[in-house]
């Protein structure tokens, strides 16, 4: 379904990554497979360096350094926020809303609006769709997007389908009301019927974790993971992003009337070097404008790539400059959806670190 | 299809396919290179093929007749 919002703007990017750099160099020897197939690994998928957070490390503990960040250096004010959606597939409890959480650790005020949405790939542009629609009510004026994921805690170092993949890190957007943006045009689908495709199988209300959903198990392929643990089925992800991404691409701009060659730069998902090529290929985009460089020095963050993607590759050029940009979030539910939005003289974009 | 022999050595670094030869007896045979297969699938035959269809597969032949059946 298409979507079209007005009078909105992208304001400020912060992304928060962990400190503590892991490299798939080191791991390899985890694996269960010959260090030469480890290494043509590395190589296809644009393995190298990724982040993740120390054991016991949570989403709100991100988030609230991001946001004091933005507090001490006055590119935010507690008594703006009208409201806190907070994107994650990793809270800090089942019950409260780790939203509140963050809400009650500032001391933000009650009148607020806090909301957890779970979604992961796809989380940056669902979490930007919420923010544009509360921002039709009158009384919400400022909305603060997080982004946040630690799924690496739920990852087994032993797979080699996961491991090496994967990342911790927030990101903070602010979105507000603004009466000279051009519109924002997006579009989103979903097909529930491959929900476990992307998956942690135990550990919720369905299959409690108990010491028998702790043990580890070798698939198919000589990876070790336990039914506690962070499930990808590789094959059928690659296949459905060749088989759904471009078409919606596609039909986004059709949908804006807008010409790919006036788009300045594609900011996919980032699940890893090898499929995003793909795509590009495939939708005829030249690979400077779709960056891929996010999984290779990050780490794959769930829906946190797209704004580190932005962050990392935009950097202060976005306080002064515009960019024409198409976003795109694809992967677990399944869910993709896209958006083409003007980024411009935002008032800060930068990565710090946790 | 007539280059697929030659596709498949490139993907399994050798220099010549049987169509009887096990899949699993490559040397550099892995997830890695059933994702390559898979790829390539998809963008030169313009065919989905699944982590499963290539396991059943299990031969040369057998990828190639699974391809071909797809095509159809």
């Amino acid at each position: 379904m298409n979507f079209r919002f007005s009078n909105c703007r992208i304001s400020g990017i912060l992304t928060v990554l962990p400190s503590n750099e892991l490299r798939f160099d080191d791991e390899m020897l985890n694996y269960n497979f010959s260090q030469a197939k480890s290494l043509k690994l590395k190589l296809t998928m644009g393995y190298d360096t990724h982040r993740i957070v120390d054991e016991g490390t949570c989403v709100s503990d991100l988030c609230l350094f991001g946001l004091n960040f933005l507090f001490a250096n006055q590119y935010l004010k507690k008594e703006e926020i009208d409201a806190l959606v907070l994107v994650t597939q990793s809270p800090d409890y089942f019950m409260p809303p780790t939203s509140n959480v963050i809400q009650g650790r500032l001391g933000l005020r009650s009148d607020i609006f806090c909301v957890d949405i779970n979604q992961g790939c796809a989380g940056y542009v669902v979490g930007l769709f919420e923010s544009f629609m509360l921002l039709k009510n009158d009384e919400i004026r400022k909305v603060i997007l997080l982004n946040a994921d630690v799924l690496s805690r739920k990852v087994s170092k032993k797979d080699r389908n996961s491991h090496p993949l994967i990342g911790d890190a927030a990101s903070i957007t602010i979105i507000e009301k603004t009466s000279e943006a051009s519109d924002i045009f997006g579009n989103i689908k979903m097909d529930g019927s491959g929900y476990e495709v992307l998956m942690i199988p135990a550990g919720g209300f369905k299959i409690p974790s108990s010491p028998k959903t702790s043990e580890m198990h070798e698939d198919q392929a000589g990876n070790f993971r336990s039914l506690d643990n962070l499930v990808m089925k590789g094959d059928e992800v690659f296949n459905f992003i060749q088989r759904e991404v471009p078409p919606m691409i596609e039909n986004l701009l059709a949908y804006s009337d807008i010409n790919r060659d006036n788009v300045d730069y594609f900011f996919m998902h980032q699940p890893n070097k090898f499929i995003l090529n793909k795509l590009a290929d495939k939708l005829l985009i030249p690979r400077e404008r779709m960056p891929s460089n996010v999984v290779e020095k990050f780490g794959n963050a769930s829906g946190v790539t797209i704004p580190t993607a932005i962050s990392y590759n935009l950097g202060d050029s976005l306080k002064q400059n515009s960019y024409l940009t198409c976003l795109a979030g694809f992967g677990v539910g399944l869910t993709w959806g896209s958006l083409l939005i003007r980024l411009e003289r935002l008032d800060f974009n930068n990565i710090i670190y946790f | 299809m007539e280059d697929f022999e030659n596709t498949l050595s490139e993907i399994l670094e050798v220099d010549a396919v049987n169509p009887d030869d096990k899949l699993e007896s490559f040397e550099c045979w892995d997830s890695l290179t059933i994702l390559s297969i898979i790829a390539i699938a998809d963008s030169k035959y313009g065919v989905m093929l699944n982590a499963n269809d290539v396991y059943i597969a299990q031969t040369i032949g057998g990828l190639k007749k699974i391809i071909t059946d797809k095509r159809k």
